[in-house]
């Protein structure tokens, strides 16, 4: 067979030539491409510098100046990362942001994936029953927050005056630390549980009913099927929602600060609701957004190791 | 069958790396960015430009509009600005000045909160009110406001703003309740432990306040009995000074008010709204609060002021707060801000004449309104209690930047909950408030 020389420009790009060979890429036009690369790509690099750089970048200017919300200030090089290590209040903030992560992770977890369950039995009307199960994740939490105040607040709300009836004495939910504590975890569990759901069932819907059947067929339990079937064909999906729900949690304000403000003795402060009080009402601006950063790191180093974990589940 | 469908496909690192810092960056955007400026904010400053004056809402929206009408009936001398009028929201108000001052689109003239205007002139964008004050004092006018209202904003580089009206914390009770318990309205400490104790007794609470989010009264409230006492967080100089035997005896007195039963437990967690609801149904007799005028959330009921206690060493006083309005250096003209500043505050009675405030008038000429006097809690107040009242500052009179640090900064929440706890040792609470004032001093 003998060459023929080009007849069409897709030819000229695609065909080898003795003596002269080049790669299809590599023949491809080169004038102008570059030109049309930066035009296309160019405004969307842009705006994601500004985006998300340029406040990235500021913010790491500030941590290292004490400054107000108005100047930036003088420089004090890493002196408000020294702070935050040697202040009692940022220690307790990022324990309780642990225990608040941890709780709200896991505890919306177990209660999504068991609903989901729930929901792939023939339950009567179960559309309703999700749109209801939807409703603490729809709510603003503005409007929540309200109503478990309301729930619990006083020693004359409806749940003291129940557990008070229940002969478990004056409890004050919101005013005892530690009773504080458990209620914001608690309520960070009523609001995320539908997401958990939600992502549950999407993974469930992917499982092959047929693998079910078999299992069952060859005597498998119904723990059995969770732990071998259910669990590993929905692992990659789990380790995003854990994820997902760990930067949610790490990054939530409103929850804590709207029921709580972070009380009573900071024993609801999370990193976040410490950084928001330092900078807007402290007005200790580099402090806080240091805080903001080390949030930041702790964030990124948890994120890599779960997904880590979930290349190791894919393969 | 296919479990986990396109492994791995369109998930990278990089990819998920980059979700994972955008996500994180979120604190980092809360924290270092500020609210945006109004809408109708552009850059002012120029000639030509109107003296943009921005008003926080002190009312409803009748408030609002009022003052919208005020402001219209401004008509400034020839070859000076006309005014424009901007309502600001209390919700991150202090983000929304500072990102307008420093983008150069803030206001002229504005109304704010308590300190703000000290804060600002730290940064060079308030000017002085010196040339309005010499004006009031040449025309007869400043014997019109209140004693000592001006003293507060004068410091070392001019009077940051001037007085307009004022935010008091007095004594407050519901008269039904201590006649249920057969005592009379307190004079004095050992009286209000007494009905306190009675009040206990019917199942009413006898300190009615809140530390919970949000809420600033249990630390006003006490700070307003150390200034009843004598005492104060600040030496007369302005330096931090709190860890005094006075200071101690009255928080040995908060806790005696706790030990017996008088301040409600769940106080620490109150919010503003928990504490109007036990108030308004009828679970709390008695308690220091703002003044109860017509127009409040606790306004109109049979809530009613006190006279101011005796102390025990005899001292008389009180916390009130010196609301006040301030010029900025970027205006269109000074004088043209000087001129529209000195005209509002002839101007401002409307706001009581039409009865859409409900602050206390700093201008006696106000306070003698037929339409004022009809309210007697605030005429009380301002009788009574207004002439006892100190400044955040006490014992000092001057205001400063730190103030706005301390008051509602993480020092001042932790004390306030600390002592509606009533667990911790009075001398070691007041030193941990004391390094969190002589941080919030060295951090302004």
């Amino acid at each position: 067979m003998t060459s023929r020389p080009p007849t069409s420009e897709a030819d000229s790009v695609t065909t080898s030539v003795p003596g002269r060979d080049r790669s299809p890429v590599r023949a491809r036009p080169a004038s102008g491409g570059g030109a049309t690369l930066i035009t296309f790509v160019g405004p969307s690099i842009l705006l994601l510098l500004l985006l998300n750089a340029y406040p990235i970048v500021y913010a790491v200017i500030q941590s290292l100046h004490h400054g107000t919300l108005l100047t930036t200030g003088p420089f004090v090089g890493l002196a408000n990362f020294a702070n935050a290590f040697s202040d009692p209040l940022f220690w307790g903030s990022l324990k309780f942001t642990l225990i608040f992560t941890i709780a709200g992770v896991f505890g919306s977890w177990v209660i999504g994936l068991a609903l989901a369950l729930l929901m792939r039995r023939k339950v009567p009307a179960v559309g309703v029953f999700k749109v209801l199960l939807l409703l603490p994740w729809v709510v603003p939490v503005v409007v929540s927050a309200t109503s478990w105040n309301w729930l619990v607040a006083t020693s004359s709300s409806p749940i003291p005056v129940l557990a008070h009836a229940l002969g478990f004495g004056t409890v004050l939910f919101l005013a005892n630390p530690a009773l504080a504590a458990v209620t914001v975890c608690l309520f960070k569990v009523w609001i995320s549980f539908p997401f958990m759901m939600l992502m549950a069932s999407a993974a469930l819907s992917s499982v092959d009913p047929t693998i079910y059947e078999a299992a069952r067929m060859d005597g498998a339990s119904a723990v059995q099927q969770f732990l071998y079937i259910t669990s590993p064909l929905t692992a990659r999906s789990t380790y995003i929602s854990w994820v997902l729900m760990t930067i949610f949690c790490v990054n939530d304000f409103p929850t804590v600060y709207l029921l709580t403000g972070g009380g009573p003795l900071d024993a609801t402060t999370t990193l976040v609701v410490l950084a928001y009080r330092v900078v807007f009402q402290n007005f200790q601006t580099g402090y806080g957004v240091a805080i903001a950063l080390l949030i930041t790191i702790v964030l990124v180093a948890v994120a890599v190791a779960l997904f880590r974990q979930i290349r190791k589940s894919v393969q | 069958m296919n479990a986990t469908p396109s492994s791995g496909e369109g998930f990278t690192r990089r990819g998920f790396l980059g979700t994972a810092a955008a996500a994180a960056a979120l604190p980092l955007l809360a924290a270092c960015t500020t609210g945006a400026s109004p809408s109708t904010s552009s850059g002012s400053g120029g000639p030509g430009d109107p003296v943009k004056f921005w008003d926080m809402q002190w009312g409803t929206t009748s408030y609002i509009a009022e003052g919208k009408a005020l402001v219209a009936k401004y008509a400034p001398k020839a070859g000076l600005a006309s005014p424009s009028y901007q309502s600001i929201a209390w919700t991150n108000f202090y983000q929304t000045f500072a990102s307008a001052i420093a983008s150069k689109t803030g206001p002229a003239v504005s109304s704010g909160s308590g300190y703000q205007a000290f804060q600002f002139a730290g940064q060079g964008a308030i000017a002085a009110a010196d040339d309005v004050v010499s004006g009031l004092k040449k025309d007869g006018e400043f014997e019109d406001f209140l004693p000592g209202t001006f003293d507060f904003l004068n410091t070392k580089n001019g009077y940051v703003g001037v007085p307009w009206q004022l935010d008091m914390r007095v004594l407050t009770y519901r008269k039904p309740l201590l006649e249920k318990a057969g005592v009379g309205v307190p004079t004095d400490w050992d009286s209000l432990l007494t009905a306190g104790k009675a009040l206990k007794k019917i199942g009413v609470v006898g300190f009615g306040t809140g530390a919970g989010a949000g809420s600033l009264l249990a630390g006003q409230t006490i700070l307003g009995l150390m200034i009843n006492n004598g005492g104060g967080w600040f030496d007369p100089d302005g330096k931090p000074d709190c860890v005094t035997e006075r200071n101690i005896e009255t928080l040995q007195f908060l806790q005696e008010l706790s030990r017996n039963g008088i301040m409600d437990p769940a106080a620490i967690s109150y919010t503003g709204a928990n504490l109007n609801d036990d108030w308004l149904s009828g679970k709390i007799g008695m308690g220091f609060n703002n003044v109860p005028s017509v127009g409040t959330a606790l306004g109109g009921t049979d809530i009613l002021v006190a006279s101011p206690l005796k102390g025990p060493h005899g001292d008389m006083g009180a916390l009130y707060y010196v609301n006040n309005l301030m010029m900025y250096t970027n205006t269109p003209s000074q004088e043209s801000s000087n001129a529209f500043l000195r005209w509002y505050l002839d101007n401002m009675k409307d706001y009581w004449q039409k009865g859409v405030i409900s602050a206390i008038p700093v201008r006696k000429s106000i306070a003698q309104l037929p339409e004022f006097q009809k309210d007697a809690n605030s005429v009380k107040a301002v009788a009574e209690w207004q002439p006892i009242s100190k400044t955040f500052a006490s014992l000092g009179t001057k205001g400063n930047a730190a103030l706005n640090a301390i008051e509602g900064g993480t020092a001042f929440t932790t004390f306030s909950q600390q002592v509606v706890q009533g667990q911790s040792d009075p001398k070691t609470i007041l030193e941990t408030l004391q390094k969190g004032l002589q941080a919030a001093v060295i951090g302004t």
